[in-house]
């Protein structure tokens, strides 16, 4: 009888699902390809609303733009104004040549690097547009250029990198 | 029903304002927390490239003092020392001169120029006739049957200034609105009163010679204000005016 004897642990037993771990760790879902996210609000209307709107600064010093754009975002959450996104574009690099033709010619270096910041907004009033942009050229610090523009395809797209061999085995394929 | 005539004479002002061209002064707090932060800063930084280039030149030319070490790496690297471009950006900012931040305008306290008080906002106010008083307001007009409030509040700044000023408007409405009733020997039976409904421009360009002012103008600031306006327009004005 002890032989025979099973522990197999039964659903009416109250050790049923003794040694069971898998519910405890993080949900882990599958990973998504591509995200072609693309949503646009109504804009005419007697409700006045704005869709998605881009804020871009840009700037030459990396640390100010980069406080500024902190200082937008937390003034949008301040005002419960959605945010959408909050991104940064890759920087440009530029090299500066001075040619001095006095004498002998001489070519100086400089370094320059432009980095931009965009906070994405959806669900701005007409109302309160005019006063938010106020409020945001007043305290813009020196040497940054804000810019504000609706939301686009065109930039979204810029964002994404192009893939040269997938064109062409999509080009030859159809 | 819109076949009486409301007894209310509608009016647009324009508040042009220029933005400032500088940045405010920091305030003693601002300053100290600044320099204690760049102190910090310098302290936990890295050597950046030039500096360490620095460095090992100084330690070349010590080696080549105390033993002859004048090899051809000397003569291959060193053609043009760290030192020597550390000097030449130093004459060439000293060469830099900035431009002033109290222009000649504030030091005259002239307030009809646009090139005083660089760090603060600049709003236009003209001098016109109402009833039988010359008083100093902002710049409006009567709105006619037809147009919306803001081309009136536009018209208003294109009488006073010209055709060809470049400022923008944000919004179609209005910040603020002032409604004050005639004294009672002009009040008829359609005009009881006036309502005056203010908007907001922003003065693109600081370029203003195009502009052909014909009344008598200033730019001031928020605190200036309460030298020319009337206390009541002044209370509803100061209500939608950031500092």
């Amino acid at each position: 009888d002890a032989l025979l004897g099973c522990h197999r642990s039964y659903r009416s037993r109250p050790t049923h699902g003794i040694g069971k771990f898998k519910y405890l760790l993080p949900k882990e879902l599958p990973k998504k390809r591509k995200e072609k996210v693309q949503m646009k609000e109504i804009d005419a209307g007697t409700e006045y609303q704005y869709g998605d709107v881009n804020i871009q600064m840009t700037s030459h010093d990396l640390c100010l733009v980069e406080h500024f754009a902190q200082y937008v975002h937390r003034l949008c959450n301040r005002l419960s104004i959605r945010v959408n996104e909050s991104y940064a574009m890759p920087t440009k690099t530029n090299e500066v040549l001075f040619m001095e033709e006095r004498g002998s010619k001489m070519q100086l270096d400089a370094v320059l690097t432009t980095h931009q910041r965009v906070v994405q907004i959806r669900g701005l009033s007409s109302t309160f547009a005019p006063i938010l942009l106020e409020i945001i050229q007043s305290s813009q610090p020196e040497g940054v250029h804000l810019l504000m523009k609706q939301h686009t395809e065109d930039d979204f797209k810029s964002r994404l990198k192009s893939r040269p061999e997938l064109e062409e085995l999509l080009a030859e394929m159809s | 029903s819109s076949a009486a005539r409301r007894p209310w004479r509608l009016f647009g002002a324009m508040c042009l304002l220029r933005l400032p061209r500088i940045t405010q002064p920091l305030e003693k707090v601002e300053e100290e927390m600044a320099a204690l932060m760049e102190q910090i800063e310098l302290e936990k930084s890295h050597y950046s490239d030039h500096e360490i280039r620095k460095l090992e030149e100084e330690e070349q030319l010590k080696r080549k003092k105390e033993s002859l070490y004048d090899e051809d790496e000397a003569h291959g690297k060193t053609v043009i020392m760290a030192q020597d471009l550390e000097e030449k950006w130093e004459q060439k900012f000293l060469q830099f001169k900035a431009a002033p931040r109290i222009t000649d305008a504030d030091k005259r306290n002239d307030r009809t120029s646009l090139n005083r008080k660089l760090d603060s906002n600049l709003m236009l106010l003209v001098k016109q006739k109402i009833g039988n008083e010359e008083l100093w307001l902002l710049p409006q007009v009567e709105w006619q049957p037809g147009e919306t409030l803001r081309s009136t509040a536009e018209r208003a700044m294109a009488t006073f200034l010209g055709d060809h000023i470049q400022a923008k408007v944000l919004g179609n409405a209005p910040y603020g609105i002032y409604k004050y009733k005639f004294p009672r020997a002009i009040r008829t039976e359609n005009n009881v009163g006036a309502k005056v409904f203010f908007f907001k421009a922003f003065l693109q360009s600081s370029d203003l010679s195009q502009a052909k002012l014909k009344a008598d103008y200033l730019w001031v600031t928020k605190k200036e204000l309460g030298d020319y306006l009337k206390s009541e327009y002044l209370k509803k004005v100061n209500r939608f005016l950031l500092d």
